[in-house]
């Protein structure tokens, strides 16, 4: 009976997280959709911020992650492709890989080891120290000032990111496919073109945007949840971390059942 | 004079169901002076509260201009907050703005025709007629405590409020940085039809900086207002 509640307990628990975080993105879409206009210059700022953080400060170790994803890849593919005799598929593997999967994931997983945490214990130190009370009595809705630009903002970031990302380690894979084993740059460009159709830029282009959505309405959430205390600051950052790892791998995997099965 | 505020019959209890208040009531006048003097711990913060909307009283109505806080929408409580300046007892300040972003935030976002230059401008003219001598364009993390007190009374100024509530304004400040405070607030108030209200804990000497027209006490979880000289 005890483990029955305690079950209960948590389902119930997890619903209203849910629940809580479904508001973050109405309120989001509300702020973007109808009040475009309300305090559009301090609100465009924070937009610009939050992207310049996240997106622009990410460049360089998005960069050299790519570049080694890239070269394992193909190092991989081209050590099992000639065995199978499917040299040509190299293209194919990639795009299936980086485009379909790796590119959205990894970018969202650098995206919140650097951004989503930021954002948790940027909000909550400002929750703690009574600064989003503090816009509150400027008639300021903390909503729509602090929440709505750094999910959007995180939205266009991990989309950004995404496509660098892909592009990056797509050459990355170039390097070892094209120095290593001979593979002029025109066949490896041609071999992914005839890879990747609408599907898989489209399937990627909306996983970024979902992760995006999924990172900055989770850190946000956590961050607001801090009440009083700084002790509160790295408990929510961790489940921000946990919370949005957990639910970008799960969109993942939805939307990759619903796409390509 | 119009009645600006208007706390009627209001009870408010802690969570442990200890009172604060127990049927008080509080009115504000246009033009008016008030001194709340209120020893520490006796609920000038939820009082303050409830005049910004962020609590409401378990009893009793709080109108501000006219409008009773509790039936207003969000959207209408924001409207009303930006007739009212606030300057809290740890004048908070928004971390990772510039100085001068603080000030010029409220104009920012609720003044859509205002230029970013011209918001510029308008928060620089507040702040130095505080004649607060920082870098307007530091971060305000490391200031000390008078210099955040000089920019959130510039910040609580900036959309030309109808009211001023400050909270233990002077707390931790030297007898000259107190009356250089309490000029300033005079100033602005004499040059504008705004109300002060302005809550302390202090000692009646320094409680006379502002020379209040009232003086009011929270004395246990009542308050009563001295007779007018």
């Amino acid at each position: 009976m005890d483990t029955l509640k305690r079950l209960g307990r948590a389902l119930l628990e997890r619903a209203r997280v849910l629940f809580e975080l479904w508001k973050i993105v109405f309120y989001t879409a509300e702020s973007v959709l109808f009040r475009f206009n309300l305090g559009r210059k301090a609100t465009l700022d924070v937009l610009l911020k939050q992207v310049y953080f996240t997106a622009f400060e990410a460049i360089p170790i998005i960069s050299w992650i790519a570049l080694i994803i890239g070269l394992i890849i193909v190092t991989q593919a081209l050590s099992i492709l000639p065995r199978l005799g499917g040299e040509g598929l190299i293209g194919e593997i990639l795009v299936w890989v980086l485009i379909r999967e790796l590119g959205p994931v990894f970018a969202s997983v650098i995206v919140i080891a650097r951004s989503g945490t930021a954002m948790a214990s940027e909000l909550g130190l400002m929750k703690s120290s009574n600064e989003v009370s503090a816009l509150e009595v400027m008639g300021i809705d903390p909503m729509h000032y602090l929440v709505a630009p750094r999910v959007l903002g995180a939205m266009i970031s991990v989309f950004v990111l995404t496509f660098y990302f892909e592009t990056i380690s797509i050459l990355g894979g170039y390097i070892l496919a094209g120095f290593g084993k001979n593979i002029a740059f025109s066949v490896f460009v041609d071999s992914i073109m005839q890879a990747m159709g609408f599907i898989e830029v489209s399937v990627s282009l909306l996983k970024s945007l979902l992760f995006g959505l999924i990172i900055g309405t989770v850190s946000s959430y956590y961050g607001l949840r801090v009440k009083k205390s700084i002790t509160e600051i790295p408990q929510a950052t961790t489940k921000a971390v946990i919370g949005s790892l957990r639910l970008v791998f799960v969109t993942d995997a939805v939307i990759t059942i619903l796409f390509f099965i | 004079m119009g009645t600006l505020v208007d706390i009627r019959s209001v009870s408010c209890y802690t969570e442990a169901g200890r009172p604060l208040f127990e049927d008080a009531t509080l009115t504000l006048s246009s033009g008016e002076r008030a001194l709340i003097i209120a020893p520490l711990a006796s609920g000038k913060s939820v009082l303050i509260r409830m005049l910004a909307g962020l609590t409401t009283p378990d009893k009793g109505t709080v109108r501000v201009f006219g409008e009773e806080i509790a039936a207003l929408t969000k959207e209408e409580l924001n409207k009303l907050r930006q007739r009212i300046g606030f300057v809290f007892h740890d004048s908070v300040l928004i971390s990772n703005l510039k100085v001068i972003e603080n000030v010029a935030l409220p104009l920012m976002y609720h003044r859509g025709s205002i230029s970013f230059e011209e918001a510029m401008q308008e928060a620089a003219r507040l702040i130095e007629g505080t004649g607060f001598r920082g870098d307007l364009w530091g971060l305000p993390g490391m200031l000390p405590l008078y210099a955040k007190k000089e920019i959130a009374l510039a910040r609580a100024l900036i959309l030309k409020p109808e009211i001023i509530v400050c909270e233990n304004l002077w707390d931790g400040l030297t007898d000259t940085e107190k009356r250089s405070l309490s000029l300033l607030l005079l100033k602005y108030q004499e040059s504008s039809p705004a109300s002060l209200l302005v809550f302390t804990a202090l000692n009646d000497a320094d409680a006379a900086l502002v020379k209040p027209g009232r003086v009011i006490r929270i004395d246990g979880s009542r308050i009563t207002e001295e007779p007018r000289a």
